[in-house]
């Protein structure tokens, strides 16, 4: 893999502009990775999920370098219908479109980043994987006070003129006092057998707020790590959702800093997983400063040989008094084949606090299905009306209606 | 209608109906008194198809071998069990999933299915006749009724189902008075000379309001005594003790 990384990065620096310097320093992540490799099942983080032995089995051997030299056309027909929405297209790794049309020009301030080289907040391998291959970077500023009127919809596209390939992608927010954004992460992948690397840095500011709903349910055979670091100030909110279902193997991380009072993170989301799928979400939230919340409720429901796993961390520092905390995770099990492990974390050095966490699973209940079908519903009938009851109370927590709607229309909750 | 011919049941090897046999024609209305552990409940989920039990011995459906047909198949062709303990599901919209039930039973009768608005109309109609409130459509399935509620649903699914054959499986637990004529009423409005009934309780009360054509007393897995609507009051006067 060394030789490969090293020739795939000789190209991908040849395309751009950088300095000296910063050649360097991204030679420096390069050497990092090379060392380190992919996460493997010996990093507390990564011990349920041996990313390395993930892409050995699925995918082989990786390719680094990405030509962007040529545009693909997009699709859109595959824009979502009827909720009305600024855009993002990313092909096979390559902004193709970013189009506001939405919102108010002078307010949202759209930043090339491609020739800066930021450290993110993250000390796996992967991120240093990103900051030396990443060739494209954005930074997303809103401004004081502006609220966008439409969601922002972040089209993951692959196609199958990649295969085998290392996509790496990263994109900056800004959101100042007092502004809000709604962000949708939606993958859309005809590709098979390419490992995406998705880093998101959001800062926000006093006041505002930011809602990010991360979507992969279409069914594709690659594999996804996707880190979003949130940096909150005084009363900012972020509300995370995850529909963690399409990919074979998929990590959604969050890591949330609350260093503002009165700042709140929510993080909700939905494994739906058959055959023999592999999703994680790990988080961890940590509570800097007094008075500050979390709420993080995970379901998940299990077929086939499929695994899930979710590691939650609250983390209190000494400061954060005050402090609620409250993760639950409920699965069910479909088949006794298929595996949850959650790995609940409280880390607390504060007196003054309020944490809670909690975990269960179970199989689906027979009894409640033999009432179903003594009403005269078949036994699919049955076990997706409950297996969507199961899953509403998470969809529920999504406080934008329009999302909402979109998502229960998706995961097929009918109203 | 219904023909039982010497059934068995067995559940972890445990004998619980042993050469049960009783038969109910079109039209007849059925108690089954009997103490507590005496095989009521196994009887009524046997019959609709509940998984679980080691059974031998003949059932009949309209001339049909019931145990040929599957819970829900069961349910299309007009057998009804009204839970003792209706169960409560979480995030399963009342309405929706009457009207899916409703729906599954009608299709599976080559009837026409309900569009929302015509459902609707139909189901509002039926809860003012059981005095469900109509809010309660709206909730989670169950959730959060309480007991009374509970059992006037299931009522008011017996009577959107319209079963040639419904089984009360100790339906008056838990009502109250007035629950209790409102759920009579249910049932009095489906019988007639086609419909039959098979009514499971502890006491004689439920019987004031739904005359039996028949009372069977229910021990230890065997009809130890069967008479008309008098042997019930005889049950209430002098207990079960005295049928050992």
């Amino acid at each position: 893999m060394k030789e490969q990384l090293q020739k795939d990065f000789d190209n991908t620096i040849k395309n751009l502009t950088l300095s000296q310097r910063d050649i360097e320093i991204k030679k420096f992540y390069l050497d990092n990775f090379i060392n380190k490799g992919f996460p493997n099942r010996k990093e507390e983080d990564w011990k349920f999920s041996d990313l390395n032995q993930i892409i050995k089995k699925n995918i082989g051997e990786l390719s680094f370098y990405s030509d962007y030299t040529f545009t693909n056309k997009v699709d859109t027909s595959a824009f979502v219908d009827g909720l009305e929405h600024n855009k993002i297209v990313f092909i096979n790794g390559r902004i193709e479109k970013i189009d506001f049309d939405y919102e108010k020009k002078d307010q949202i301030e759209i930043i090339d980043q491609s020739e800066t080289i930021n450290k993110f907040n993250n000390n796996s391998s992967l991120s240093d994987l990103n900051s030396a291959f990443t060739n494209k970077s954005f930074k997303i500023v809103v401004k004081k006070g502006y609220q966008l009127t439409k969601p922002l919809i972040i089209y993951h596209t692959t196609n199958s003129k990649i295969w085998s390939k290392n996509i790496n992608l990263r994109l900056n927010f800004e959101l100042y006092e007092n502004s809000s954004l709604r962000l949708i992460d939606l993958f859309r992948d005809t590709s098979e057998k390419n490992f995406l690397n998705i880093f998101y840095n959001f800062d926000l500011k006093e006041n505002s707020i930011l809602k990010n709903y991360k979507v992969d349910k279409f069914e594709n055979k690659n594999i996804k790590y996707s880190f979003n670091n949130i940096e909150q100030d005084k009363n900012s909110i972020s509300e995370t959702f995850i529909l963690s279902s399409g990919s074979n193997f998929c990590k959604n991380e969050i890591n949330c800093n609350l260093n503002g009072e009165y700042s709140s993170a929510f993080v909700n989301g939905i494994f739906s997983i058959n055959n023999n799928k592999h999703h994680e979400i790990r988080t961890i939230v940590n509570h800097l400063t007094e008075n500050t919340k979390s709420y993080q409720l995970i379901k998940s429901v299990l077929e086939d040989s499929s695994k899930a796993v979710y590691q939650g961390k609250i983390f209190v520092n000494s400061q954060a008094q005050k402090t609620d905390g409250y993760q639950l995770s409920k699965a069910i099990l479909l088949n006794k084949d298929s595996e949850f492990n959650a790995k609940p974390e409280l880390e607390i050095y504060a007196d003054d606090v309020k944490c809670s966490h909690g975990s269960a699973s179970g199989s689906l209940n027979e009894d409640s299905i033999f009432y179903l079908m003594s009403r005269g519903l078949n036994y699919q009938q049955s076990r997706e009306l409950l297996i969507n009851g199961f899953l509403l109370d998470v969809v529920e927590k999504i406080t934008d209606p329009e999302v909402k709607n979109l998502i229960k229309n998706m995961i097929g909750i009918k109203e | 209608m219904l023909k039982i011919n010497k059934l068995n049941a067995k559940i972890d090897s445990k004998e619980i109906l042993k050469e049960f046999s009783l038969n109910i024609n079109p039209g007849e209305v059925h108690a089954i008194m009997g103490p507590n552990g005496s095989g009521k409940s196994t009887l009524s989920n046997i019959l609709s198809g509940k998984k679980g039990y080691e059974v031998s011995g003949e059932v009949l459906f309209e001339e049909k071998d019931l145990f040929e047909f599957e819970t829900e198949e069961r349910a299309h062709k007009g057998i009804f069990l009204a839970f003792q303990y209706p169960l409560e599901i979480p995030g399963v919209n009342t309405n929706i999933f009457l009207k899916t039930s409703l729906n599954a039973v009608r299709k599976a009768r080559g009837e026409k299915e309900l569009d929302a608005i015509e459902f609707l109309k139909l189901v509002k109609e039926k809860s003012k006749e059981l005095k469900f409130d109509e809010e309660k459509l709206n909730r989670q399935l169950n959730v959060g009724f309480s007991g009374g509620e509970k059992k006037k649903n299931e009522i008011l699914q017996m009577s959107l189902l319209a079963p040639k054959l419904s089984i009360l499986d100790e339906t008056d637990s838990g009502l109250d008075i007035d629950a209790l004529k409102i759920v009579a009423d249910g049932v009095n409005t489906l019988r007639d000379n086609k419909n039959s009934f098979l009514i499971i309780t502890h006491y004689q009360r439920l019987l004031d309001y739904i005359k039996p054509d028949f009372v069977h007393v229910l021990m230890d897995g065997k009809i130890v005594k069967s008479g008309g609507a008098e042997l019930a009051l005889e049950l209430e006067k002098k207990g079960y003790e005295n049928f050992h």
